[in-house]
């Protein structure tokens, strides 16, 4: 991972040229790609200056990028590499930085300059419209990049090891793999664009959710197939499948794959090798796509209605409802219930620093429903007076065990042990695609670590506004309008710039001793779980396994 | 200078200040806007306005009559009492005051007794009150003076009332007397005849010492820290309680261990920021409150900062949970900020000792039969920005200030007289209060 944020430099000109340049719509990356540039798919970004930035940069970026790699880069798409090699990767890629700003004080060229100040450089006359999302995506990866090269455990040369060793929390060694993926550069030229986006999106919370996250994956893979041809020599049944390995590489190296996407992975999978080889490929494909399609409807789409259907049914009038962060099936549950007409309240409990709950609440609050919302600090006040708690699901175990949202077992547990002794009903809604084999005993072992400036108020807040971008592109403006403006509103303030240095966690990094810890799930004991509500039926968490080995 | 600075950060150190110049009565409404206002909020500087406030209304009260004082010191505890009755170290404060009154009060009144009428009945009466506050001292762990000893004669005084005095000498009825004799609140023995001293100056001393006592109270409970401290913990706390830090940093001195720091967001993730990382925020209280002191990550303990929500994942590592309170109620349960509940819920599920860190001027003789009572709520927007103006509008946000967790959660609270289980904190209570004082 040494090289990504290299990469990162080098690259970011190369990709804005190609997406001006490839529509990125029927193309093989195969055969087009030869230069190993990262295509990726670019919805508009076609105003004129920057397709004339893109000219200018034309002219230079093929050259570095071609001495950059040849060797090195189209091996930066896969993982195992001996530290050696990553080595010489650096050291070549040093090489050709330096060349490259050479050659930029040679052409004179301002915009299309060295790639570190030129894409800075080049950016403005894009990001100012804002109108694409391919654009603000760019932008993005620009400011991951920023911050990686700021603060980064990942930078190169030999004080990179010991800064990452002291900033990762000792108990959670094993889960600090590589640092998360930033930008779509040094993915392998066999990803497909639409993985490429996914992935990005992925790492940035835009898609979040397991179900979201493996609906999505199905559909890029949809389109991975729908432009896959067999090369000759092999049969799709045996080549799809490592063709689609790469694709689950890069999208893992963005953020670790959920339960759901490795179920469904697994299943599909499954369904490419047992398709005969005799099979003429275009019907093969239609099959596969036509499998895609009923494993969303089936495990997702149809079994959320019937998840949301059911659930509400456990609605009752003058029902208090907790629920934690952002599900989207007890989302589903209570607006359905709502449109039952049952009058309840709903408790809304959230967390930093993803903020999951805002959406639901936002949702359910256009609907009419009455929502109160607070963070978890406020659980015991929440659960006072609740009457249920629906919870939803990352994952569910083999042990019975919930593994959610941070923070679900904290709500679980106050539902349990309230004061008073009456106890509340805990219900998860959880898909069966969301049942694993595997079993967690704590939180500690299988987890997942998200960045840790996640957590300095600033990042986040900047983050945050990042993600509602593409959801809603007229916000954020009104928002920096009014940043300048108002100076009583905390967040506003701290999300500009300037109050970001103040921030006592700024740069944690430089304190020794000093760790921040960014997990993204934990354990909720199976004892805290009443019932699962699944498509295929209300069970007691003691039931997973079961059902789980009956989907199988 | 003094002036520009009040106008703009009202606050202890402003109240302090104005309190020599400002006219008594312009001191009382100040503290209680400020108390209204939430501009003096912890719980420490609460108690050490108070106090300094009830100094300034006891010296210059023109009688040293004790009933009048007592009355005097009661009106205004109990306008401060209302002003804000959530924070309840006021009137903890309020009510040591009141019995340091009353205890010099009876002393004068033993000393005249004993000198003025050797009946037979209270002939034993009078040296065991004298004598004892002096043979207790050793017995006290930390020679906290006045309250110590205070407690002290509390204690056997039931006992003598029940076996000498239960026909002559009800408590309630012993009235002020005019020949004023002194005992001085450290249990020495002043001479008798020589004691021609006011209560005042006494009381004035009582209170002074009270201060000091919230100045060190601190120091004293971190004292304890090496015995409840051992190597290789892992230890979690929450909020940026200056109580906790001073007692991880003591231990840190001689021992490694990690530290887990729950954020306490929204209403104190900032100071606990700057806690963690070392770096003062400008926050005029704390400044006034404490010296600088250097982070624990200085001191080589690694200090890992994690958010409220994660706090149940991590449990399972830790060894002790350390939490600051707000106040400490009779019953042993506590008001606390808001997440501590579930902080101690989730190390009860995990079978980890919670030990709570608090001075005795929080300890409060309240029985929470409401718990409702006593939470508070804050700024909403802190926890849901105006930027959200459209949910805001929508949707009902709630941010609680503090929680209340019952006695059940807690294995073990560390004050500045030494550890005591939670079911032991009534018999504090009541060696400090008085019962007549305890609604005042």
């Amino acid at each position: 991972m040494a090289d990504s944020s290299d990469m990162a430099q080098t690259n970011l000109p190369v990709i804005a040229s190609t997406q001006a340049q490839t529509t990125a719509t029927g193309d093989h990356p195969t055969s087009q790609v030869t230069q190993s540039l990262p295509i990726r798919e670019a919805k508009s970004t076609k105003t004129p200056t920057s397709a004339d930035n893109v000219n200018a940069k034309k002219n230079v970026a093929p050259k570095p990028s071609m001495s950059t790699t040849d060797g090195p880069t189209v091996a930066g798409g896969e993982k195992p590499l001996t530290p050696a090699e990553l080595k010489k990767k650096a050291k070549a890629e040093k090489a050709a930085r330096r060349a490259k700003e050479k050659l930029a004080k040679e052409g004179g060229a301002g915009a299309a300059g060295s790639p570190a100040s030129g894409a800075p450089q080049g950016r403005p006359p894009v990001t100012p419209k804002k109108d694409a999302s391919g654009a603000s995506m760019a932008q993005k990866a620009q400011r991951a990049t920023h911050t990686r090269r700021g603060s980064a455990p990942t930078g190169h040369g030999g004080d990179e090891p010991v800064k990452k060793e002291d900033k990762s929390v000792a108990v959670f060694g094993h889960l600090y793999g590589q640092p998360r993926r930033t930008t779509i550069a040094g993915a392998g030229k066999e990803v497909h664009p639409a993985v490429l986006a996914l992935g990005l999106q992925l790492r940035d919370y835009v898609v979040c959710g397991s179900s979201a996250r493996c609906v999505a994956t199905l559909l890029a893979f949809k389109r991975v197939i729908e432009s896959y041809t067999t090369p000759l020599g092999t049969s799709l049944s045996r080549h799809l499948t490592t063709h689609l390995s790469h694709q689950i590489t890069y999208l893992s190296t963005c953020r670790p794959l959920s339960i759901t996407q490795g179920n469904a992975i697994r299943a599909l999978k499954l369904a490419i090798s047992s398709i005969d080889p005799s099979t003429p490929e275009l019907s093969a494909k239609a099959t596969l796509c036509e499998f895609i399609d009923n494993f969303i409807r089936e495990k997702i789409t149809v079994a959320d209605q019937v998840i949301a259907a059911s659930a509400a049914q456990k609605v009752q009038d003058g029902d208090v409802i907790v629920t934690f962060a952002g599900s989207s099936i007890v989302k589903q549950t209570l607006l359905s219930a709502h449109k039952q007409g049952k009058r309840f309240r709903v408790s809304i409990i959230d967390s930093r620093p993803l903020f999951e709950g805002k959406n639901m609440a936002r949702a359910l609050a256009n609907a009419g429903l009455d929502v109160q919302y607070s963070l978890v600090h406020g659980i015991s006040h929440a659960i006072k007076d609740a009457t249920k708690v629906f919870l939803g699901a990352h994952a569910m175990t083999s042990n019975g065990r919930l593994y959610s949202r941070v923070g679900t077992a904290l709500v679980a547990m106050s539902a349990k042990e309230r004061a008073g002794g009456v106890e509340v009903p805990v219900i998860v809604c959880c898909e069966t695609v969301k049942f694993t084999d595997r079993v967690a005993l704590d939180s500690i072992v299988v987890n997942e670590i998200a960045d840790a400036d996640e957590l300095v108020s600033a990042q986040s807040a900047q983050q945050l506004t990042g993600v509602t971008d593409p959801v809603a592109p007229s916000k954020p403006d009104n928002k920096k309008g009014g940043k300048g403006a108002s100076n009583a509103a905390k967040p506003a303030t701290l999300a500009s710039d300037l109050e970001t240095s103040s921030s006592p966690l700024s740069n944690w990094k430089d304190n020794s001793n000093l760790q921040l810890l960014n997990i993204m799930y934990d354990v909720t004991p199976a004892e805290y779980v009443d019932m699962v509500v699944t498509e295929m039926g209300s069970l007691p968490p003691s039931a997973v396994p079961i059902v789980h080995r009956m989907t199988e | 200078m003094p002036s520009t600075s009040l106008a703009l950060t009202p606050g202890l150190g402003s109240f302090l200040k104005s309190l020599k110049t400002n006219p008594v009565e312009t001191s009382i409404e100040n503290l209680i806007s400020l108390l209204k206002r939430r501009q003096i909020r912890h719980s420490r500087s609460c108690a050490t306005a108070t106090a300094y406030l009830l100094r300034h209304v006891v010296s210059v009260c023109k009688t040293s009559d004790p009933l009048k004082l007592i009355e005097r010191v009661q009106t205004v505890g109990r306008r401060l009492v209302a002003a804000q009755p959530r924070e309840m170290v006021v009137g903890n404060v309020v009510r040591r005051v009141l019995g340091l009154i009353r205890d010099e009060a009876e002393d004068d009144h033993d000393a005249e007794f004993a000198l003025s009428e050797a009946g037979s009945e209270s002939q034993p009466h009078t040296p065991r009150a004298f004598d004892d506050p002096s043979s207790s001292l050793p017995l006290d762990r930390d020679a906290l003076s006045l309250r110590g000893d205070g407690a002290e004669r509390q204690t056997s005084r039931p006992t003598l009332h029940s076996m000498f005095s239960l026909l002559s000498h009800p408590e309630a009825e012993f009235s002020p007397i005019s020949t004023p004799g002194t005992q001085s609140p450290n249990g020495r023995i002043p001479p008798h005849g020589a004691g021609g001293k006011d209560v005042k100056a006494e009381v004035l001393e009582g209170i002074g010492e009270i201060i000091d006592e919230l100045g060190q109270v601190d120091d004293q409970i971190a004292s304890y820290a090496l015995e409840h401290i051992h190597s290789n913990e892992i230890i979690l706390t929450h909020t940026s309680s200056t109580t906790v830090q001073k007692f991880l940093v003591k231990a840190a001195t001689k021992r490694k261990f990690t530290v887990i720091h729950a954020e306490s967001f929204p209403n104190n993730h900032e100071a606990t920021h700057a806690t963690v990382s070392g770096k003062s925020v400008n926050d005029e209280e704390n400044l006034s409150t404490e010296a600088f002191q250097k982070p624990l990550i200085a001191l080589g303990i690694t200090v890992i900062l994690i958010p409220d929500s994660a706090v149940f994942a991590l449990m399972s590592r830790v060894n002790k949970v350390i939490l600051g309170t707000h106040s400490v109620l009779a019953n042993g349960g506590l008001v606390a900020a808001a997440g501590t509940r579930v902080i101690a819920r989730a190390a009860k599920v995990h079978q980890t000792p919670v030990v709570v860190v608090s001075g005795v001027y929080k300890l409060s003789p309240v029985y929470p039969f409401d718990f409702e009572s006593l939470i508070e709520y804050g700024d909403a927007s802190k926890v849901l920005p105006y930027e959200d103006g459209d949910l805001v509008d929508q949707i009902d946000v709630q941010n609680p200030i503090y929680d209340y967790v019952p006695a059940e959660l807690v294995d073990l609270y560390i004050t500045n007289l030494g550890g005591h289980a939670p079911s032991y904190l009534y018999r504090i209570v009541s060696d400090h209060y008085r019962k007549e004082d305890i609604s005042f």
